[in-house]
């Protein structure tokens, strides 16, 4: 029995904490986030992802890529999701995922190197359908390539007409497309684009397990220190036990996260059992747990000048985002409660 | 990630459930059965089955050969845990002597001590309780105020005992005593081992509010106690206690999560059998509950993972109790949410809910005994998160 991540695993989510820690801390997120204007993809940090092998993971090695599989990638989203990470590398991630599941030969040789390497970025939607409106794509306007719905199946459009979308979680930007006509993704069955839906699910957990455990981890040191009534508010017991409430939920959504993970990538009969068991725990647990990083700030919390927001902005979006807990508990329900 | 056991693991999977089909009467496996059984009688038939079971070799999995165990490893013993409930085997009479005590006498005993303690706990020769909770001292454990002075080579102890799981039918218990006249809180406790069935020791059945008698109390009015019964140094009791209480963690997590999962299938069977299952509120509350099973079982897949790499969980077991116990009671606050203004009825429609009744009382204790869930929180928050005192 090993249920864990490997040291090599480990290793990976230092690195990219690490580069996050040392060159994109919470100021450079502040930059981007104020630069309602821009476009939300920061060109040191994007390089990095390419250098560093984030973009790289699940490529085929026969592609440039690393080869490796879900566990691995949930490592490097969790680790974003503590940063706050702006910028497409989950959207260019499932594009890639898209194309090595479903894409034709040529298609994959044209794209997997560049988005393996970070020379192209990719946005992945199953909202909408191309031809047509794809609503509030991730980082649609950035995107060299879009994989997208085209009836029963996928689409690889190029030069779509992007039109930005306001959004509070100034972590991401999002664009409407107005898509056209694009080259069919030739493997693009019902199970497929099913697997690419659980794979993106698994990433979004992911980023909201790490999210949630950062700021429970904020939020504890800030606690430890802060006065109040002459004492640090982390004494108070009414302030530990929902900490403590939390850092139970936290650990075991992290759990959950890593095993859908495993679940997607070997397969397992449990996997779409796995992959709502995760998403449903990660959006509450980061709802509860970016809410009270506000709460057990006190006032401090509630002010833009602080980065709590980012926390619960980027929560707020992802939480809703593939499902959110009532969908997926409503889906679990299916899974194991027949009519 | 290997989530497999080995090979060597699943054969003694087979050679247990093969055991376990020729040992465990169909009668057993009946709903309600064990729970309509006369206590006493329920208490023997329980004692002899895992007496057999130790005698086959399928006792103390994990114990080293020398002190009668099997010397297995903790994947084996995930196992046993796991096939005991698959099996519906009947729950262990001597769950505080084996988990705790035990394992105990192996690190810190007399010689003496793991000649006479071990292999009749293994056989179910001897029960064991355990005397931690007083009137006076329940989650703060340091305030015991049950006395022994020193008389000769012997103690004399005095004082009362309470929530004792076991007492009627227990013969020995470990026990917190306060052997230094006017010490206070941890220091100079003794942790000392009294034969219940002597003079000056009484114990009495607890009813509690499922109309069980799982808990009881002792008393002890001039017991007297050789020095030599002392486990651990005279004084140190409360090292005792915490070595001993460290050993709550373990692989135990797999079988409370099949045990859980089988009464949330009850409960789900219940709920369809009224044609309560459509209605999207028991939906959304058995999925949200199940989640959280779902969680308890991959927890228990991290514990046993830290388990065999040899890392000490330490305080990470206050996190286990959490989740195990309050997705438990939450579990059986569902099942009563789903029966609604007929959630106290014996039965409905013919169906008989007295056992999954006594489950959900059941589960009203599960959140104080062991350590309360405030207690655990504290723990939590002050020895995982650093938070300060």
């Amino acid at each position: 029995m090993f249920f864990a991540l490997t040291e090599d695993q480990r290793e990976f989510d230092g690195a990219v904490r690490g580069y996050l820690a040392d060159r994109f801390d919470l100021d450079a997120v502040r930059t981007v986030f104020e630069d309602t204007g821009g476009d939300g993809h920061p060109a040191s940090l994007w390089k990095a992802a390419g250098e560093q092998g984030w973009l790289a993971v699940l490529v085929p090695e026969e592609h440039d890529g690393l080869g490796l599989g879900l566990v691995e990638a949930q490592v490097i989203a969790r680790a974003l999701g503590a940063g706050v990470a702006p910028g497409p590398w989950r959207s260019t991630v499932l594009a890639g995922e898209a194309l090595r599941l479903a894409g034709s030969d040529e298609q994959k040789a044209a794209w997997l190197p560049r988005f393996a390497a970070g020379e192209a970025v990719g946005a992945f939607t199953l909202r909408g359908s191309a031809p047509g409106a794809l609503p509030a794509v991730e980082y649609g306007a950035v995107a060299d390539v879009v994989v997208a719905r085209s009836g029963d199946g996928l689409t690889l459009v190029q030069g779509a007409t992007a039109t930005p979308r306001g959004s509070h979680d100034g972590t991401t930007r999002l664009a409407d497309l107005d898509a056209a006509t694009g080259e069919p993704l030739p493997g693009a069955t019902a199970e497929v684009i099913d697997e690419l839906a659980a794979r993106a699910t698994v990433l979004v957990a992911a980023d909201l397990v790490g999210i949630a455990r950062e700021a429970i981890t904020r939020t504890v040191a800030y606690d430890r220190e802060r006065q109040q009534f002459g004492v640090p508010v982390g004494s108070f017991q009414a302030i530990k036990h929902a900490l403590a409430d939390l850092h139970v939920g936290v650990t075991m959504a992290e759990h959950a996260a890593l095993y859908a993970a495993h679940a997607v990538d070997e397969r397992l009969a449990d996997a779409p059992l796995a992959v709502s068991v995760a998403k449903a725990k990660a959006s509450d647990v980061a709802l509860q747990a970016t809410g009270a990083m506000i709460q057990y700030h006190g006032g401090i919390g509630y002010t833009w000048e602080h980065e709590a927001h980012f926390f619960y902005k980027r929560a707020k979006r992802l939480a809703g985002q593939w499902g959110d807990a009532d969908a997926h508990r409503v889906r679990i329900a299916d899974l194991t409660l027949p009519a | 990630m290997d989530l497999t056991y080995t090979a060597a693991e699943e054969e003694f999977r087979r050679e247990l459930r093969t055991w376990l089909r020729a040992n465990i009467p169909e009668e057993w496996t009946r709903p309600g059965f064990w729970e309509a059984l006369d206590p006493d009688e329920s208490f023997r038939l329980r004692r002899d089955w895992e007496r057999d079971k130790a005698e086959a070799g399928f006792a103390g999995i994990a114990w080293p050969t020398e002190y009668g165990g099997r010397g297995g490893t903790a994947g084996m013993k995930a196992i046993y845990d796991e096939e005991m409930v698959r099996a519906n085997a009947p729950r262990t009479v001597n769950a505080l002597g084996l988990t705790f005590l035990a394992p105990t006498v192996m690190a810190i005993g007399t010689d003496a001590q793991k000649k006479e303690i071990i292999g009749p706990l293994l056989r179910n020769e001897v029960i064991w309780c355990q005397g931690f909770s007083e009137p006076g001292a329940g989650s703060d454990l340091a305030a015991i105020s049950t006395r022994g002075v020193r008389d000769g080579d012997d103690f004399v102890v005095n004082g009362q005992k309470v929530w004792t799981t076991n007492a009627v039918h227990g013969d020995k218990i470990f026990t917190m005593v306060r052997t230094e006249p006017g010490s206070q809180r941890h220091r100079g406790i003794s942790m000392l081992l009294i034969d219940m069935h002597q003079p000056g020791v009484d114990a009495r059945p607890l009813k509690q509010m499922s109309g069980a008698s799982e808990f009881g109390e002792v008393f002890f009015d001039d017991a007297r106690v050789p020095a030599g019964e002392c486990l651990g140094e005279i004084g140190e009791g409360w090292r005792t206690a915490m070595l001993l209480l460290s050993f709550e963690r373990g692989a135990s997590g797999i079988a409370q999560y099949t045990e859980f999962r089988r009464q949330y299938d009850e409960i789900a069977a219940v709920a369809k059998r009224l044609g309560r299952h459509r209605d999207p509120v028991v939906r959304g509350e058995l999925a949200r509950v199940l989640t959280e099973l779902e969680c308890l079982r991959l927890h228990a897949m991290h514990v046993l993972t830290q388990v065999e790499q040899g890392r000490d969980l330490g305080f990470e077991a206050s996190m286990t109790k959490l989740q195990w116990s309050e997705t438990y009671q939450d579990l059986w606050e569902v099942f009563d949410d789903l029966l609604g203004e007929d959630a106290t009825l014996d039965s409905i429609d013919g169906l008989d809910l007295r056992p999954l009744h006594a489950q959900s009382m059941w589960s009203r204790s599960v959140t104080i005994w062991g350590g309360s869930s405030q207690v655990q929180r504290n723990v939590t928050a002050e020895r995982v998160l650093g938070l300060p005192r």
